[in-house]
């Protein structure tokens, strides 16, 4: 079985993945309440993005840097201009919302750079393999679960300990008190509902290189992110961790034992946890 | 009260009766497309009850209407000699029997949870019906005849098309109209009362949880209806009946002709079919149009086309509506 | 003889917050017993665990012989047992009529029928007004609950609660937030529409309690301090100081 190794590493890589896509979506169900079915098609923008600079200029680093800004602006806007709006005709209006821009989002795509799959390559340092334990990996996959690292302990750190983190987690529990308090907690509320739109971009831009970038890919990665979400337990970023390391692996191993079943076994294992604890591993009681 | 009764009975007779002579108004182009809206009206008045009347915002109502769409073409397939009414039968006790078990996970989780657990378990449908090759043909789908129609002492032949839109319109006619009637039977107007106020029917003897189980059901049977006509209609099936885009469908339905009455997403069904033939027809990038159209009414017109109608018939006078929601002006007697 | 309604060691925890601390009392049938106490003292916790909207952490609710602690609330209602709600609890978009009619189709099994209609059912219909009259709504039966006067909506509440036909009726504070007159006018509807059934009412106002009870129980710090006759408990020391507080 010399493979398992190599399918592990298969399996972190995805799971970082999933968790740089289920981060931000978490993030903005959690602190907003606001479940954000675009979540999905910002991710597809920022690949998108990210095959068009990376065509113009070649330069993978500046993708990185680049697209997530975009989709930072792309999402402030939305928060600002759209989402606010509706914000007090209650919940189902703000998922209709995300629901409707997820589908625009699309149908753009399609417009723009057509309905059929696009391939990127990154040539440079992060295109090569690396030879360890005697097994030769790409370094691009390793990348990508650094990268998860990187903005996991990121994001614990300023929600944890940071002042703004403590602003953040105040704003959600009492939003009044903290207005009240001085913090433009609007602001607050657009400047998160942006950061989980950077960091679906991010997510995007490295998912390119790895996966196919085609107008499916939003709704792909959105129903494993979905996934992660109830597993994990909504709005837990522990969760989120715990859930997408197993959804990873389980991906890719499903692929390696049970190559026809390799697709239930996702559903079968949120089944499963749905039936045990309806909340989620790390959940709240609802 | 008993002359608006009147007016409502007298309004489906006029209805109907109109739907009879159509066949002889229209080009077969247009009656085609009519028997395609009338389909896809009961899809969209089935969604209407779980999203206007009892608050659940599902993404996965396809999974229903395209496990009517597949029991009707898979039973006729692999069943020789099967009849069309037990086609449509088996696609009914399928779609209750997924719709009573799919329900029972769901169910436990409200709100967003809820929205996005159908959205899992309607990809999870869809990724079966791709996968299953064998049964569903995958990406090729199932093509099909309509098996005619035996009526005991005559015999009415499906392969004509005004025929079939006979059918149709009698029996999702009546659907729909049952439909209706659901809305202010007992059980329809516990669904109402526990959108309004959930916990206090708990403290006046009512089981919430079954009530929401039994309608989840019921809708999910209604889709599995129109699904079926959706295959005898086409006399073909896809993977695409399952798709949730098939749930974008009947959301935009809905929510264009407006989820605060009973014959909004109906209207919302006719503009949308008329629109996509239209839009179609000009550019390839009509989805774009009608996500466009959404978002308007999400931002600007919450209520959707009924919205505007009942709005215009308030400036003319004596036919004042109360003030009251429109929801809550369907519960009224 | 077992009692009518029977409440053994009832204990509740919120997260470590201990509300009651095992509650002990007894309702005989027909009695009309009041609990009073100081705020927080745990009075709507005691009505939510009965009326089944939270389970209880401990303790046993037993009611005419049969164990109701794991029944649901619908369950509970069924049995016979109706609450009100300390703070309006109605169907703010639906007439006085619909409202009540909720109930009293309820308690005539036509809850989940798909064909019949609520509308055309004499019986329900005749039975709706006639709740609507004794709490004194008649006149505004077909005026949607949002549209009442406060004192007329607590009058709803009420209707709404004895429209399940209960045998034991629980109202949480039905006068809370009244004047004198409006407070006056519900204590002698209450006195009305409860007779012959068994009643347990939570009280500030001690005119209400004083004039509806007879018998009075005291809760306190998540116990029940003193239970007795009216005079009795007017003059128990341990009841004074609960009151006055004591350190």
């Amino acid at each position: 079985m010399s493979e398992v190794p190599v399918f592990f590493l298969h399996g972190l890589a995805y799971a970082g993945l999933l968790f740089l896509v289920s981060a931000g979506l978490t993030l903005v169900f959690g602190m907003m309440n606001v479940l954000n079915f675009a979540h999905a098609a910002m991710y597809m923008l920022g690949a998108y993005f990210s095959f068009t600079l990376l065509r113009a200029t070649g330069q993978f680093w500046l993708c990185l840097l680049v697209c997530p800004l975009f989709l930072f602006i792309i999402g402030a806007l939305v928060e600002r201009f759209l989402l606010r709006r509706v914000h007090t005709y209650g919940h189902l209006h703000e998922l209709l919302l995300t629901f409707g821009l997820a589908y625009i989002m699309t149908e753009l795509v399609k417009l723009i750079w057509g309905n059929f799959p696009l391939a990127v390559n990154i040539g440079g340092f992060l295109g090569q393999t690396v030879e360890f334990f005697g097994m030769i990996y790409p370094i691009y996959r390793i990348f990508i679960f650094g990268c998860a690292v990187i903005v996991g302990l990121s994001m614990a750190a300023i929600l944890y300990k940071t002042r703004l983190g403590i602003i953040l987690r105040a704003a959600v529990n009492d939003s009044e008190m903290v207005n009240a308090l001085g913090f433009d907690v609007p602001l607050v509320f657009t400047g998160v509902f942006a950061f989980g739109a950077a960091l679906s971009g991010l997510a995007g831009v490295i998912a390119g290189p790895l996966l196919t970038t085609y107008p499916g890919m939003a709704h792909e990665i959105l129903i494993d992110a979905f996934v992660v979400i109830v597993v994990g337990g909504f709005g837990s970023l522990g969760g989120a961790v715990v859930a997408s390391l197993l959804i990873g692996e389980l991906q890719s191993f499903g692929v390696l034992l049970f190559p026809k079943l390799s697709l239930a076994l996702v559903y079968l294992l949120m089944a499963a946890v749905l039936i045990i604890k309806p909340s989620g591993l790390f959940g709240e009681k609802q | 009260m008993t002359s608006q009764k009147k007016a409502s009975y007298l309004f489906i007779a006029l209805i109907f009766a109109l739907g009879v002579l159509m066949p002889f108004m229209i080009k077969r182009y247009h009656l085609n497309m009519l028997t395609e809206i009338i389909v896809f009206a009961l899809y969209a008045v089935s969604y209407n009850l779980l999203l206007g009347y009892a608050g659940l915002l599902s993404f996965g109502h396809a999974m229903f209407f395209g496990m009517g769409a597949f029991t009707v073409a898979v039973s006729l397939i692999h069943i020789p000699g099967l009849s069309m009414w037990n086609a449509v039968l088996l696609a009914l006790a399928m779609t209750t029997v997924v719709g009573f078990i799919t329900g029972g996970f769901l169910l436990r989780h409200k709100g967003a949870y809820f929205a996005l657990l159908t959205l899992a378990f309607n990809s999870l449908f869809y990724a079966v019906a791709t996968k299953w090759h064998k049964i569903t043909g995958g990406d090729d789908g199932l093509s099909i005849t309509r098996p005619d129609l035996n009526l005991g002492f005559t015999t009415i032949k499906m392969a004509d098309l005004t025929n079939f839109y006979y059918v149709t319109l009698v029996v999702i006619g009546v659907a729909i109209v049952f439909s209706w009637y659901f809305t202010k039977t007992a059980m329809g107007q516990t669904v109402l009362l526990m959108r309004e106020n959930e916990e206090r029917m708990k403290f006046l003897g009512y089981n919430t949880n079954i009530s929401r189980l039994i309608l989840f059901t019921f809708t999910g049977a209604l889709a599995g209806l129109a699904g079926a006509f959706y295959t005898l209609h086409f006399q073909f099936v896809s993977q695409s009946a399952i798709s949730v885009d098939m749930t974008t469908t009947v959301l935009l339905m809905t929510f264009v002709g407006g989820t605060g009455t009973f014959w909004g997403p109906i209207l919302g069904a006719f503009v949308y079919i008329i629109l996509q033939n239209y839009l179609s027809d000009i550019t390839d990038r009509w989805p774009l149009f009608m996500g466009l159209i959404f978002i308007v009414m999400v931002l600007v017109i919450p209520g959707g086309l009924s919205q505007i109608i009942l709005s215009i018939r308030r400036l003319i006078p004596g036919k004042r509506n109360t003030d009251r929601p429109v929801a809550a002006e369907e519960a009224s007697p | 003889m077992t009692d009518y309604l029977c409440i053994r060691e009832i204990h509740k925890d919120f997260s470590g917050l201990k509300v009651l601390t095992g509650v002990d009392f007894t309702v005989s049938e027909k009695q009309r017993q009041a609990v009073i106490g100081p705020n927080g003292a745990g009075k709507t916790t005691l009505f939510n665990i009965i009326s089944g909207r939270f389970k209880a952490s401990s303790g046993s609710i037993l009611f005419k012989g049969q164990d109701l602690s794991a029944k649901p609330a619908h369950v509970r209602n069924r049995l016979g047992l109706a609450r009100s709600f300390q703070i309006t609890n109605v169907f703010q978009e639906l007439t006085v009529f619909e409202n009540i009619r909720s109930g009293v189709r309820s308690r005539n099994g036509l809850r989940y029928n798909f064909f019949r209609k609520p509308d055309n059912n004499r019986r329900i219909n005749e039975r709706t007004e006639a709740i609507a009259e004794e709490v004194g709504l008649k006149g505004v039966m077909h005026v949607p609950a949002s549209a009442l006067s406060y004192g007329q909506q607590r009058a709803l509440e009420i209707g709404i609660t004895l429209s399940t036909e209960p045998e034991l009726i629980l109202l949480d504070e039905p006068t809370a937030g009244m004047t004198r007159e409006e407070t006056a006018q519900a204590i002698s509807m209450i006195d009305r529409v409860t007779a012959g059934r068994t009643l347990i009412i939570i009280e500030h106002d001690m005119d209400v309690v004083f004039s509806l009870a007879d018998t009075i129980s005291v809760l306190h710090y998540g116990r029940i301090l003193a239970s007795d006759v009216p005079e009795k408990i007017r003059n128990d020391q341990r009841v004074k100081d609960a009151y006055l507080g004591e350190e």
